[in-house]
């Protein structure tokens, strides 16, 4: 995402590294994502509910 | 000795082939008072670089080198900041990039060194369309 748009910017950070920033986040479980401090995401999902979550955009309704 | 195995790295050969512009890793780590994540982390990407002559390893003091560390808004270390052709991509790697995390770095390398950005064109909008700044950190493990 970083590489598609210079307003974004993605840090991978190695959780047992970083404890306190972990701590800070309350990382339990991996992969665990923080966008703009506010939107967590916890596991990895399929593209395009990834990107739709992280950029806080209204859920799909689905036919 | 490297880390990978010849097998291991024939095929990290391969997968890097289609790179076309510069990549550099620009490593920032700590000598004194950091951790030995710093030189594993040194140690990966010197092998990753050794596979394709466009993957340079510039390495850094996140001690001394205060410039670039602001630069590139660098805050912890060992920290690795991908430049495609010298353009900051925004990717930056925090910790070993070992395990998991290395499949992350070899696909981040690959993306700044073809240009090209493998997700689907409506994802690609809605990502293009974002306009305020957006920061994402994904936390992860090796294993």
């Amino acid at each position: 995402m970083a590489a598609a748009n210079e307003k974004i910017t993605a840090d991978a950070i190695e959780a047992t590294e970083f404890m306190e920033l972990s701590r800070k986040y309350r990382v339990t479980g991996v992969p665990k994502t923080i966008v703009n401090e506010t939107i967590e995401i916890m596991g990895g999902l399929p593209e395009k509910m990834f990107v739709r979550q992280a950029l806080d955009m209204p859920d799909e309704i689905s036919s | 000795m490297g880390l990978l195995s010849p097998q291991d790295e024939a095929t990290l050969k391969e997968h890097l082939s289609p790179i076309t512009l510069p990549v550099q890793l620009v490593l920032f780590t700590q000598a004194f008072g950091g951790s030995e994540s710093g030189d594993v982390a040194k140690e990966v990407l010197n092998e990753i670089a050794s596979l394709n002559d466009k993957v340079t390893v510039v390495e850094k003091s996140f001690v001394l080198d205060t410039e670039d560390k602001a630069k590139y808004k660098v805050d912890k270390a060992p920290a690795i900041v991908i430049l495609s052709d010298g353009i900051d991509t925004r990717m930056r790697m925090y910790g070993a990039p070992t395990g998991y995390e290395f499949v992350g770095l070899v696909e981040a390398i690959i993306v700044a060194g073809t240009g090209k950005i493998d997700l689907d064109p409506e994802t690609m909008k809605w990502i293009q369309a974002v306009d305020k700044p957006t920061h994402i950190q994904v936390f992860s493990t090796p294993t």
